[in-house]
């Protein structure tokens, strides 16, 4: 793996990647690292067209570049740049409304959600080979609600996303190496929706809702099935594209929308596969858990610890998980898009001053926003963010 | 010994907390025809949607059994609501509702709108990405004292403001209290939109919404 070679501040005593190491072990680095996740941000604050900056490579390398140069810097990049839209929806496994497609010009990415999954699937995944299933269910489903895979059938498919990893490697390759040579460390090199979300997702709400009650059992039979192929497909690509670490995407199993016996019985023995294998392989795991995981921590305390990131959008509260889970896994977050959008730099830093000092006592955390920094985000707001981490952030 | 409709009453409470979907409408039937009225049964569902409620509240339920109960609440309702032709209670109050524009998710939306509505309010559902002109036609439309608005992005809090500008301007401010709802919002936002209430939980904001009928009154 490609170390980086600069450190990010002259006062720094170790670089970003021996940091991001520190603080997922616990450790306590010379400095809290932290995290800019500004793919829907980077457009608007470069005045770039977002339907450009979504399909066109180059647009959106200058505008992240052009972010970092006004706004940074910062220890880790977050690259969500989807090159390819089937890519995009094969990880996400969303169907996903474009600017200047189905959207406007100026407007990022936005979900539209049905239910494209059938009870049916559910069965069909469990006659699945556990070392494809995973693989082979998302290829299926994404002829169903992907414009690029419409009517490609089950063999014209595979070509189709192949080319499109190709071209996010390619992509990959030369995008990073510019923050990579600015002292950055690269956040993943892999991301996926989980299984037991992707159902939620694809069989819509209400459909899913009744499946909980009237057929759980194949849920998590479904969920379990798909997860060895979810992993190693996640250390493949992970290890193709060169960055050791997968950010599993768990946009449905918070107690925002499931209870917590549900999560026990149906989500966690499917999550606890991937993420064991991941660590297993010598990768990191970046847990996404938007919403409130606060009754989760219990079980989630069965993983292994010193190991993963446990990323968290603002409706967990942090400072509970720092007491509860922050002896087990690196915390991230959570600096929440409302004050990040209507706030004042004073607020921003307060907020910011008020992590590091609890959630980041003693090592083990992260600074970044609760999810995505929002496109409408204030850059002072911003900057309040970079600088609260020079401020404050030194141990 | 228990008459039929005692009997017919209890298989539909049954029914309803054990979110047999599937089986509800045949219930219903049977109720209706031991001589059941049906504003008892709308009654009934209030009360098992109340009850499912303050589990909800007190984190013994979650959102699979409030979308459950929700879409319980929507079949009984479609099938009793064109037998009552006369008789029927009287709305506790009206609720305009929508997701602002900028914004296209519904879930929230729909969610608060099948619980206020078994709770007793009228609800007047814009849908989503819904220009802030249309929410203050309706309120004109309807005199409606309470504006439901669900933001899950932060896209939507132009819009959001605007709606307030807009009922400034035309003098509808005093007379509509504003409730914005979704995983994006905090309670900073009472101050900094000027709005009257904020929650993440659908059901809150039921109760929020009792809470101003009963305040308007009482003024």
């Amino acid at each position: 793996m490609r170390k980086p070679i600069k450190k990010i501040y002259e006062k720094d005593r170790m670089t970003a990647e021996e940091r991001l190491q520190m603080v997922v072990g616990l450790g306590q680095p010379d400095r809290v690292p932290l995290s800019m996740m500004l793919y829907n941000y980077a457009p608007f604050h470069t005045g770039i067209k977002a339907s450009d900056y979504v399909t066109k490579p180059d647009v959106y390398m200058q505008a992240m570049r052009k972010v970092y140069e006004d706004l940074g810097p910062w220890d880790i990049y977050y690259n969500i740049n989807p090159v390819s839209r089937l890519i995009d929806s094969f990880v996400l496994m969303m169907k996903l409304l474009y600017p200047g497609d189905e959207l406007p010009d100026d407007v990022m990415t936005q979900i539209d959600e049905y239910e494209y999954m059938k009870p049916e699937d559910y069965d069909e995944i469990l006659k699945m080979s556990f070392y494809f299933a995973d693989t082979v269910f998302r290829a299926k489903m994404i002829t169903r609600f992907c414009k690029e895979a419409k009517g490609a059938g089950s063999l014209r498919i595979w070509p189709k996303l192949g080319w499109g990893l190709l071209r996010q490697k390619m992509f990959w390759s030369r995008d990073w190496r510019w923050f990579r040579e600015r002292g950055l460390v690269v956040q993943m090199g892999y991301q996926a929706e989980m299984p037991f979300d992707v159902f939620s997702m694809a069989r819509a709400v209400v459909p899913f809702s009744m499946d909980l009650f009237q057929r759980p059992d194949i849920i998590r039979r479904a969920a379990l099935r798909l997860a060895p192929s979810f992993a190693e497909s996640a250390i493949l690509f992970a290890r193709i594209m060169g960055a050791p670490r997968v950010q599993c995407y768990m946009h449905r199993t918070s107690n925002s929308f499931i209870s917590p016996r549900h999560f026990e019985q149906l989500v966690f023995p499917g999550v606890e596969e991937i993420v064991c294998r991941i660590i297993d392989a010598g990768m990191t795991p970046l847990l996404h858990c938007d919403g409130d995981w606060t009754k989760n921590f219990k079980v989630l305390r069965r993983l292994p610890a010193k190991k993963i990131i446990l990323e968290l959008d603002g409706l967990t509260d942090i400072f509970r998980a720092k007491e509860e889970i922050g002896d087990v896994m690196c915390l991230f977050g959570d600096v929440p898009a409302e004050k990040l959008v209507m706030g004042s730099p004073q607020e921003v830093d307060e907020y910011c001053h008020r992590l590091i000092e609890e959630v980041g006592k003693g090592g083990g955390f992260i600074l970044a926003a609760g999810c995505e920094i929002p496109y409408n985000a204030k850059p002072e707001n911003l900057k309040a963010m970079v600088k609260a981490v020079c401020k404050y952030g030194y141990y | 010994m228990e008459t039929e409709k005692e009997v017919g009453m209890k298989g539909f409470r049954d029914a309803f907390q054990a979110f047999q979907i599937d089986s509800i409408e045949k219930e219903v039937d049977k109720i209706l025809s031991s001589g059941v009225a049906p504003q008892e049964i709308l009654n009934e569902c209030q009360k098992r949607m109340e009850e499912i409620g303050t589990k909800f509240e007190a984190g013994e339920y979650f959102l699979p059994e409030l979308v459950m109960a929700g879409e319980i609440f929507k079949k009984v309702n479609a099938k009793i609501k064109p037998l009552m032709t006369s008789g029927r209670k009287e709305a506790i109050g009206k609720i305009v509702l929508g997701t602002p524009k900028g914004d296209l998710h519904n879930l929230g939306k729909d969610i608060f709108g099948i619980l206020a509505e078994a709770s007793g309010f009228d609800i007047y559902d814009l849908g989503v990405d819904v220009p802030p002109e249309a929410f203050i036609r309706k309120l004109e439309e309807t005199g409606a004292p309470i504006l439901g608005i669900s933001v899950l992005l932060t896209s939507a809090f132009s819009s959001l403001q605007e709606i307030v500008r807009l009922l400034e301007e035309k003098g509808m401010r005093d007379r509509v209290s504003i409730i914005v709802g979704g995983g994006v919002t905090t309670r900073d936002m009472i101050g900094r939109f000027k709005i009257d209430a904020q929650t993440r939980d659908a059901y809150e904001g039921v109760r929020i919404a009792q809470s101003f009928i009963i305040h308007r009154e009482e003024a």
